[in-house]
């Protein structure tokens, strides 16, 4: 029997006792080398065993319990999806680019981690693997090649006995099944299972039974010229990777999901529950957002609740505003569970750097979503942070999901308006080197947040605010050129129409989501001309640089931009 | 008391003194020998205070001891006061001595391999790493069945002793000698407990196991 690196076969690979809590560890089939690690949340990963980045082996990386740490630079990947969340190097940025790692398919079931070269086959229970109480013995490698340690195990059945083969490299007699793990050509792993809690003499019987039977297979092996061991190919990962510009998604990409559930989480905010059909959904940082497509046509943003590697549905926060112009209200009003809704890819245009000494999280009123994922990234990492969450009086939404944290978190509810100043001063404190504060929240909270952080020392960079809603009165009455230099092409901009819709009209795909200058998905870098900027994405030095603009709703001053575009 | 540990940052008998003295929180100078390749330990002011020419020495006072195994046990037995690390039980002595021993058979095979690949050493490599890999086996049933009587260390107390210290270092650099541990689980899951010891510190090629609270 020659194995096969696309043989479809689902081959155990680990014991569940192999992964205790925060563990990872080391596997290999048909040549491929795993990663295999238990998220908290009792999930089983089975990855490639190397970083996208150079390359290192992540069994040696760090299971933080949603998320897997590499021991080199620190790239951080999800539970369920393996993508990259964070990229140290790159600690202000979101790493949007779509660096995923391999996932195998995985089963956990009596007793035993199974996992397979790939999707073809479903996995099927052995025969008779229902209704015991299954035990798996101590793994025993064997050097040999997989075929030779199957013929050894059917040896060890009784003559009048004789061993049951099974396909899958799998033989079966007495109250005892044997599964050989084709590690690679010359290498095996012999996993059994016995059909009852077995006690300690049985357990050391069956473990000498076992190593006799691979010395001997191991020094017949060793006469035997040893087989070509397999050869898996690897996709090459660039090495500009962590420099890639981002891959734009267009606006039309989405997701259906069901409202698994929907619930009053305090006084006028609605928690969603947002599950893939099936599977899982794509990874997100702390910090992201969703595009929500409404019945009713409207699009509207909401930031992820979740904590890291939690994929399995999207929570998320809506606040019934009485002056809503019909977005939230349709939700909270029309939409029931059981619903299907389309979804926009995760973005993050509010990324959480992981390398402060302290981080602030300030959150007013239904700004607390981002910052409750913030939260419980840097909870998991067991990063220090502290969460203010200003509320009116009454019900405090998510105060369970808060409560649950390890980190300080304090409630500041119904303050009077002239003690939220003097709070937010004391919260922040005098600034000092890698501080960063993240403030969500209503319009006059970012400006107090920003204007007190930088009345007591801290600079721009360190300020990280994302506003609901850009409140300013935009001015489109001017008229001007743009030349898009990427894409040789110019346009004229007409009063009373933006950019980006101009850009649209003649073809171009170009991201957006909040089309009002508040959420940033729509940056673009500006090489000529002087912009006139009506957002409030920006901070005030990215605004004065001049080297960015957001094309939704900022214009021209001069009578000519150049984009990179 | 003034302890000096004669030190090689990248040698793992040194760092078993490095680890236990940072776990009983003791203060102590390093003098710096360059073991590659100044081949320091060969020196003649080296061999008036091991006449072995190995390292680690380590000098307490006017004392001068050397080989790591009775280093760990001096400084258990002086500094650890509540006995934790060498108890004086009989039998517990008996059991640390033992993986005492395993260790220098560790040192024998998975560091020589490693001075074999990585420092020039002329030694026979297939033979150190098949020794190597046959310590490991043994390791790692020894710990398979730790784990299901409730044990978690090497030996029988409920906390590591000098034992732990004494056998983890070559085992964590085993890679650098071109022996893998993927056969081992057992072995791969105590380097995680092992490097969750209060006051554990790190050396070159060994990182630290994230938290599991």
């Amino acid at each position: 029997m020659t194995l096969s690196l696309t043989d479809p076969t689902w081959y155990p690979i680990a014991s569940s006792d192999d992964l205790p809590f925060r563990h990872v560890y080391q596997g290999q089939l048909l040549g491929r080398e795993l990663a295999v690690w238990r998220a908290d949340d009792g999930n089983v990963n089975v990855w490639e065993n190397r970083c996208l980045h150079r390359g290192v082996r992540l069994s040696i990386g760090v299971n933080e319990g949603g998320e897997l740490k590499c021991q080199y630079h620190g790239w951080r990947y999800a539970n369920r999806s393996a993508g990259c969340t964070y990229i140290p190097a790159h600690p202000a940025d979101a790493p949007a680019r779509r660096i995923q790692n391999r996932t195998y398919p995985v089963r956990e079931a009596y007793g035993l981690i199974w996992s397979a070269a790939n999707d073809d086959q479903v996995f099927q229970p052995f025969p008779g693997a229902e209704g015991n109480d299954w035990f798996p013995l101590r793994p025993m490698p064997v050097n040999a090649a997989p075929e030779d340690v199957l013929a050894a195990l059917a040896s060890l059945a009784p003559d009048d006995q004789p061993a049951d083969l099974l396909p899958g490299l799998t033989l079966h007699f007495g109250d005892t099944y044997y599964f050989v793990q084709p590690v690679d050509a010359g290498r095996s792993v012999i996993r059994g299972l016995l059909s009852a809690q077995p006690d300690s003499a049985t357990l050391r019987h069956c473990n000498e039974t076992l190593s006799k039977l691979r010395d001997r297979v191991e020094r017949a092996a060793a006469k035997k010229p040893a087989p070509e061991p397999l050869n898996p190919a690897f996709e090459k990962v660039s090495a500009e990777l962590s420099t890639m510009p981002e891959i734009a998604v267009p606006r039309g990409n989405t997701l259906t999901v069901v409202v698994k559930r929907k619930w009053t989480s305090a006084d006028g905010v609605i928690g969603f529950e947002l599950a893939p059909r099936d599977g899982h959904l794509p990874t997100f940082q702390p910090g992201a957002h969703i595009d929500l497509h409404l019945p009713n046509g409207l699009i509207r943003q909401y930031s992820i609740t979740n904590g890291p590697g939690d994929l399995m549905s999207y929570i998320i926060g809506v606040k019934q505003e009485s002056a809503s112009k019909g977005g939230s209200k349709v939700l909270v009003e029309s939409v029931r569970e059981g619903d299907l809704l389309s979804i926009s890819e995760p973005r993050n245009n509010f990324p959480l750097r992981r390398d402060a000494t302290r981080t602030v999280l300030i959150a007013g009123g239904i700004g607390i979503t981002p910052l409750l994922s913030m939260a419980r990234f840097l909870d998991k990492s067991s990063l220090n942070y502290e969460l203010h969450y200003f509320t009116r009086a009454g019900d405090v939404a998510f105060r369970s999901e808060l409560e649950a944290l390890n980190g300080k978190v304090i409630f500041h509810t119904g303050l009077p308006r002239e003690q939220i100043g003097s709070t937010i001063a004391s919260a922040l404190g005098e600034w000092s080197l890698a501080q960063h504060v993240y403030v969500c929240g209503p319009s006059a909270m970012l400006e107090t947040v920003r204007a007190t952080a930088a009345s007591q020392g801290w600079p721009e960079a360190s300020i990280h605010f994302e506003y609901f809603k850009n409140d300013k009165v935009i001015d489109n009455s001017s008229a001007f050129e743009v030349e898009l230099a990427r894409s040789a092409m110019t346009l004229q901009i007409p009063s009373g129409k933006t950019i980006l819709e101009v850009m649209r009209d003649n073809g171009l795909t170009v991201p957006s989501s909040c089309e009002q200058g508040a959420c940033g998905t729509c940056l673009t870098t500006v090489m000529e001309g002087e912009v006139d900027h009506q957002d409030v994405y920006l901070n005030d030095s990215e605004k004065r640089s001049n080297t960015c603009m957001m094309t939704c709703v900022s214009r021209a001053k001069s009578a000519r931009l150049v984009l990179d575009i | 008391m003034a302890i000096t540990l004669y030190d090689f940052e990248l040698s793992g008998n040194c760092y078993k003194l490095r680890l236990l003295m940072s776990a009983l929180k003791l203060r102590y100078d390093i003098v710096p020998v360059d073991f590659y390749p100044g081949r320091q330990h060969k020196a003649d002011w080296f061999l008036r205070m091991n006449p072995f020419g190995q390292l680690p020495v380590l000098k307490d006072d006017d004392l001068i001891l050397s080989d790591s195994g009775a280093i760990l046990a001096y400084l258990a037995r002086k500094y650890d006061e509540a006995s934790l690390w060498f108890p004086d039980d009989p039998a517990v002595t008996a059991e640390i001595l033992r993986w005492h021993s395993v260790a220098d058979d560790i040192t024998a095979t998975s560091s020589a391999a490693r001075l074999a690949l990585g420092y020039g050493y002329d030694f026979d490599i297939a033979k150190t790493q098949k020794g190597a890999h046959r310590i490991f086996r043994l390791m790692d049933e020894h710990l398979w069945f730790g784990e299901r009587e409730g044990r978690d260390w090497l030996c029988s107390p409920a906390h590591p002793t000098t034992a732990d210290i004494a056998c983890f270092p070559y085992v964590m650099l085993s890679e650098e000698g071109g022996v893998g541990r993927e056969d081992y689980p057992a072995l791969r899951r105590w380097t995680d407990r092992v490097r969750r010891i209060p006051g554990f510190v790190v050396m070159s090629g060994i990182f630290p196991a994230g938290r599991a609270l």
